[in-house]
């Protein structure tokens, strides 16, 4: 097993005025191809911080980060924004769709960056999203997607440069549980069949439970980092909601 | 690269699109910025134009040659009035001077000229036949009185348009006899109307005949003496050359050992010319330059409407740094998005400023031209904006920082 994600005493300071705030300290965490790590802790325990560093969007002030052999701490912003285009795919919280732009040129938007003819973009960025099971959206925008849908989007957009990290941030946050768990199945699948490595942030213990592996992070440090022999099943729970009443609560982005 | 720039082509044509009203404000102004350079550039091209023509029609390879008294005897007197110049300089100069096509004497006076019951009061030149060759003027009707006719000093006359509609109306002056002082003359012939004056005299208004004929008739003057020689070049571009000619064989005929005190001065069209493009020059360069300025006032409303677009749009912005886009890809997009807005300004206010001289000629009678090269110029300018303009607002997008930038409300 190649490890993806090197960590070696890496901390993150944040200058907040006069005060120096330490965000993250001496975090030794090894991530290898094909795992499913979920990182927990409250709100500003760091593990935004942490996701910031793992998704080269931050740089750490002290200690090694390697994402897939590259040393990313070394470089530019440019060369970074490289390194995220081939190597990451994003899912947010909050979709961060681009508004106003059809499912397709969402999807298709990675491989603008790759200098990609719009051909083959659209040819891939249509079957990524067969894939995630909106062959029949491709034209939608946004506004005109449920929040589920959105974030099969937003997954689809993160697949379609075939990354070996997935990392998402709150995927689950503006959903209802029934479609967290889809959207959670949907993960586990890609896990599972294309052992594709995911790292997730969450504050619900029972995401969480759908990861192999748990890291807890408080106040900075990382507490614990425990591995899940039997993770939780969400495509069994999301069944299992199938053949229950339609919840009756209202879907946040919904039609 | 290319494709990232088809893209943003679309994505800046569709971000435009998307605020149609705030668009087509900002298009406005970059609009009246070109079709005010357009419109102002044609103008003043127009005037240049006629302006050029003007002095040529008055023959712009002309060299006046005004005699004067020597200045170091005696009182001065007034440049024109004493001298020693003669006819036979003139014949001289003709002679011997290669770069000289033609010279006239020239004496004058205002008279009153009577027809029937009607006068007028005209300027009286008294010259030779080759008068309309070096002032470029044509007959109208008639012809020009004959080499005889100065050798016996006839009473003669060729009359300017305007002094010919003062005296005749509608009547044919040809063959008509009209009086100046107590003697009369016969009108042989009348000049096309020139119509244009820049010094403010009328070309038109004169009435020419043999020098010979004003010495007895007119005006008495010692024989063969004249105030003022006309030369013209064989070219405009040989006036110079004639010039120095002139200078030469009058220094010598004259016995003038003292170049800077010639009892002569000379005056070339070119001079003239010279100070007319100047002037106008200037007030081109200067409404030039107010148009201009709102060209400028124009790019700084592109300016602060891509500095709007790319505050909404901060978090667009985020989520294509955090899918790979790098500095250069988002600095593209919106100077793309800038050039757009630019180029659909420049475009329109092309075809406005077009329109507009196309009103101006038709209704006011301007005298318009758009050099080709203006209009160039114009659309080139208003790119130019979009880049200089948009360059600021650009690069605070590409300079955000990913991760505010994806938090940003």
């Amino acid at each position: 097993m190649e490890p993806i994600i090197e960590m070696v005493g890496v901390e993150k300071d944040y200058a907040s005025g006069p005060v120096v705030v330490r965000a993250l300290i001496d975090a030794h965490i090894t991530v290898n191809e094909g795992e499913f790590v979920a990182i927990v802790g409250p709100s500003g325990s760091g593990k935004s911080t942490l996701m910031n560093i793992i998704g080269c969007l931050d740089r750490p002030s002290r200690g090694t980060y390697r994402l897939a052999g590259y040393d990313v701490g070394s470089r530019s912003n440019n060369a970074r924004a490289v390194l995220r285009n081939r190597l990451i795919g994003f899912v947010f919280q909050g979709f961060n769709l681009l508004p106003r732009t059809t499912a397709l040129e969402n999807v298709e938007l990675p491989l603008v960056y790759r200098g990609q003819r719009a051909k083959h973009r659209r040819a891939h960025a249509r079957a990524v999203l067969a894939q995630v099971g909106l062959a029949d959206r491709v034209d939608h925008t946004p506004n005109q997607l449920s929040g589920g849908q959105q974030q099969r989007v937003a997954i689809a957009r993160a697949l379609v440069t075939d990354p070996p990290l997935l990392l998402a941030d709150e995927p689950t946050g503006n959903l209802d549980t029934r479609t967290s768990d889809e959207i959670l199945a949907l993960l586990q699948r890609l896990n599972r069949e294309r052992s594709l490595t995911i790292v997730l942030v969450t504050h619900e213990s029972d995401v969480a439970l759908c990861a192999s592996r748990v890291i807890t992070m408080r106040d900075g440090h990382v507490r614990s980092d425990v591995r899940q022999s039997s993770p939780r099943d969400a495509g069994e729970a999301a069944a299992r909601a199938q053949s229950e009443p339609e919840p009756t609560s209202a879907r946040p982005g919904g039609e | 690269m290319l494709a990232t720039a088809l893209s943003a082509l679309r994505i800046a044509f569709r971000s435009v699109m998307r605020s149609k009203l705030r668009a087509l404000l900002t298009i406005l102004g970059i609009l009246i910025g070109v079709a005010a350079v357009v419109i102002v550039t044609a103008l003043g091209t127009g005037v240049q134009d006629k302006v050029v023509k003007s002095i040529q029609s008055l023959g712009s390879n002309t060299i006046l040659i005004i005699s004067r008294p020597a200045q170091r005897s005696g009182a001065r007197g007034k440049a024109g009035v004493g001298g020693r110049m003669t006819e036979a300089d003139g014949q001289a100069i003709l002679r011997e001077a290669t770069s000289v096509a033609a010279v006239v004497p020239m004496v004058s006076a205002p008279a009153q000229v009577v027809f029937g019951d009607r006068n007028t009061s005209t300027a009286v030149i008294g010259t030779t036949r080759d008068y309309l060759k070096v002032r470029s003027y044509e007959l109208e009707r008639g012809e020009m009185w004959t080499e005889t006719d100065e050798r016996l000093k006839t009473k003669v006359c060729v009359m300017g348009a305007t002094t010919a509609a003062n005296l005749f109306g509608s009547v044919d002056p040809v063959g008509q006899i009209v009086r100046i002082g107590k003697y009369p003359f016969r009108v042989v012939g009348t000049l096309e109307r020139k119509g244009q004056s820049l010094g403010g005299e009328d070309p038109d208004d004169r009435l020419l005949m043999p020098v010979g004929s004003f010495r007895a008739r007119v005006l008495h003057l010692p024989a063969g003496r004249v105030w003022l020689l006309m030369a013209s070049a064989t070219d405009v571009d040989t006036t110079a050359r004639a010039e120095a000619q002139i200078r030469a064989i009058l220094l010598q005929r004259h016995n003038i050992t003292d170049e800077d005190d010639p009892d002569f001065v000379i005056h070339t069209q070119a001079e003239f010319m010279q100070l007319q493009e100047q002037i106008f020059g200037t007030l081109q360069l200067l409404l030039v330059g107010i148009a201009v300025v709102s060209l400028v006032v124009g790019g700084i409303g592109v300016m602060n409407i891509m500095l709007v677009s790319v505050t909404e749009r901060t978090r667009e912005i985020g989520i294509r740094m955090a899918i790979g886009a790098r500095e250069g890809d988002i600095m593209i997009q919106f100077l793309i998005e800038a050039l757009v807005l630019c180029s659909l300004g420049g475009l329109s206010g092309t075809v406005v400023g077009l329109a507009a001289i196309q009103a101006m000629v038709v209704s006011l009678g301007w005298n318009m031209i758009l050099p080709p090269q203006a209009l160039i110029a114009a659309l080139a300018t208003s790119a130019t904006i979009g880049v200089v303009f948009g360059f600021f607002p650009a690069r605070r997008a590409a300079r955000l920082d990913p991760i505010e930038a994806l938090h940003h409300e």
